[in-house]
């Protein structure tokens, strides 16, 4: 049993590991060896073993071609990559902000105050999670062209704080929830005002939570895709937009570059989640299951 | 005057997310079907009334049946696969040994990064010619399927990064419902000299049910949506993969057609919304069985 237990679990870990292994490999090939007809896994240690690159065999002459090229815009491609990632990094950084500030204020609210429905309007904020992108981003688009957010930071800032919200909220009012209302009952005896309370005795205790709830919104807004290639389809693209568009280039895709690029872009991702990896049930199930 | 002051106050704090919320994620919902009901075009133009003519386009056309059917392959297959595998490597998991934290982490990650940007770099992986899965494959004798070139594979390749991506996912679940049964039980079964598999039927699988269950709801709902994996891995214009989301774009974004696109929107709309009230109702019959008033 105890055999069968741990075939299990290295298989899946080969399984799970294997692809992101790949990525690692393939960002320090050459772009003849990531489409040679015989897989190279194992960098050369010299020049002399590597061989012709795009020839047989398993080694590979290591470079970081993949990544210098990544400063050079591709071809037919307006920018390099770094634009997109800046693109990225503006639009997840600034809706994470605004989703963690909104959100947290707001299941403030719905924990320490009484308000009509709130339980109507906590699922009903719940819910948002499940509309398809596709299905809410036509009228979006069409909203957008009135007020000429289309291909703008802006527009895909206020999305993503929309949608993150949901997450932010249920995240938050979890951790609020479990500061006890003492601390600013006692607060309130003293004279502050309940903005004062909030500010100056939630907050810091919430700290960790928004944290939290941060690298979560960071995350999705990071990976998104849906609404990005809706609404940002020429100016002002992330990250996912210009990968998934680089499918079916004619002279073929580049393959270390992409490497090279995918692997900048999920490194960070993966190590928040190793920062956060004791709540990651919290994250994934949107607050609604606590361990 | 305390109260009159708090009633206002706790509005401002509830009210600027609602706002938005509601801007954002609630009109456009109105605006689809207002939309719906017209032929608006991506590139301007008059938008004029065009009563149920959409939604009887949609109706009969057979790319809608088809994608449909596309997704709910997709789905069944996703759900059930991504279960069951998830369930196996919790039972696995469940003990505890050295480096199960850190192990769990690394399991982890694949769930976390973004679908457009590993599907674009499975091709590396999937490709027919150089892709390395094929050079395995070939070492081992075990022919050469075209993954990405050939009809009846492509959303079999579209199934495999979502499995290899969302299985964690069930893990991490089914881990939490295997920690919810308490111990006691098991030792109560073990002094009634319970056998293993009876142990299993009937006390680990029923009572880890409602997290799974949960689980396989929000999977669901989840590969309902499903749009990055097929843009990236295979373009919207593949008949094979064409989910219902993939058709949505197809319809608004190459062929302009944005009325039409919000007479499908709504139709996806209702089984959304539906299975949202489903899975809403389930997490408030969870939340009070683990007795946690939550509000």
């Amino acid at each position: 049993m105890n055999f069968l237990r741990r075939l299990v679990i290295v298989t899946y870990l080969c399984v799970a590991v294997m692809p992101l292994a790949w990525l690692v490999i393939t960002s320090f090939k050459l772009k003849e060896d990531t489409i040679s007809s015989t897989a190279k896994f194992l960098p050369a240690l010299s020049k002399e073993t590597a061989g012709e690159p795009g020839g047989s065999g398993v080694l590979f002459p290591a470079s970081v071609d993949g990544y210098r090229r990544l400063t050079r815009a591709h071809e037919g491609q307006v920018h390099s990559f770094f634009h997109y990632l800046g693109n990225s990094l503006i639009i997840g950084l600034l809706s994470t902000l605004a989703a963690v500030a909104l959100g947290t204020s707001c299941a403030y609210g719905f924990s320490r105050f009484e308000i009509a429905g709130a339980k109507d309007w906590l699922f009903f904020i719940l819910s948002t999670r499940f509309l398809p992108p596709l299905a809410v981003v036509v009228p979006v688009l069409m909203m957008y062209r009135q007020f000429e957010l289309e291909n703008t930071h802006l527009g895909l800032i206020l999305l993503y704080t929309s949608f993150n919200l949901s997450l932010s909220v249920w995240l938050m009012k979890g951790f609020i929830d479990d500061i006890p209302r003492t601390y600013e009952e006692a607060a309130l005896v003293d004279g502050y005002s309940r903005l004062h309370a909030f500010w100056k005795i939630i907050v810091p205790h919430a700290a960790t939570g928004m944290a939290v709830t941060a690298v979560f919104c960071l995350i999705a807004a990071l990976n998104e895709y849906g609404f990005a290639v809706a609404l940002n389809h020429s100016k002002a693209k992330t990250v996912p937009v210009y990968f998934a568009g680089l499918q079916g280039t004619i002279s073929g895709v580049p393959w270390p570059q992409v490497a090279a690029g995918a692997l900048l872009f999920v490194v960070p991702i993966a190590v928040f989640t190793i920062l956060v990896r004791k709540h990651l049930l919290r994250g994934v199930t949107f607050g609604t299951i606590k361990q | 005057m305390t109260h009159q002051r708090t009633g206002l106050l706790k509005y401002g704090f509830v009210g600027p997310a609602l706002v938005l919320l509601i801007a954002l994620n609630i009109f456009p919902l109105f605006y689809n079907i207002v939309l719906s009901f017209t032929n608006a075009q991506m590139e301007g133009g008059g938008v004029g009334s065009v009563g149920g003519a959409n939604y009887a386009t949609v109706f009969s056309t057979p790319k809608f049946v088809t994608s449909i059917r596309t997704t709910a392959i997709f789905l069944g297959a996703a759900v059930s696969i991504e279960l069951v595998i998830g369930f196996c490597l919790a039972l696995a998991l469940r003990r505890r040994f050295l480096g199960k934290s850190a192990l769990l982490t690394v399991l982890l990650i694949p769930m976390m990064l973004s679908p457009a940007v590993m599907g674009l770099f499975w091709h590396q992986i999937l490709n027919g010619h150089y892709g390395v899965l094929n050079q395995v494959l070939g070492v081992v004798g075990l022919g050469q399927p075209q993954w990405l070139t050939d009809p009846a594979l492509k959303l079999i390749s579209i199934l495999i990064i979502d499995i290899w991506m969302w299985t964690p996912f069930m893990m991490l679940i089914s881990l939490a419902g295997l920690n919810s049964i308490p111990q006691y039980i098991y030792e109560a079964a073990e002094i009634d000299r319970a056998g293993r598999w009876r142990i299993f039927r009937r006390i680990t699988l029923p009572m880890s049910a409602p997290l799974l269950v949960l689980a396989a709801l929000l999977r669901t709902t989840d590969a309902l949506k499903q749009f990055d994996l097929v843009m990236a891995v295979t373009g919207p214009n593949d008949v094979a993969t064409q989910t219902l989301s993939a058709l949505l774009y197809r319809t608004v974004f190459r062929g302009g057609k944005v009325g039409l696109g919000s007479a499908y929107a709504c139709v996806v709309l209702v089984v959304v919304i539906a299975l949202a009230s489903v899975f809403t109702r389930y997490i408030d019959f969870i939340q009070r069985k683990q007795g946690k008033v939550r509000l």
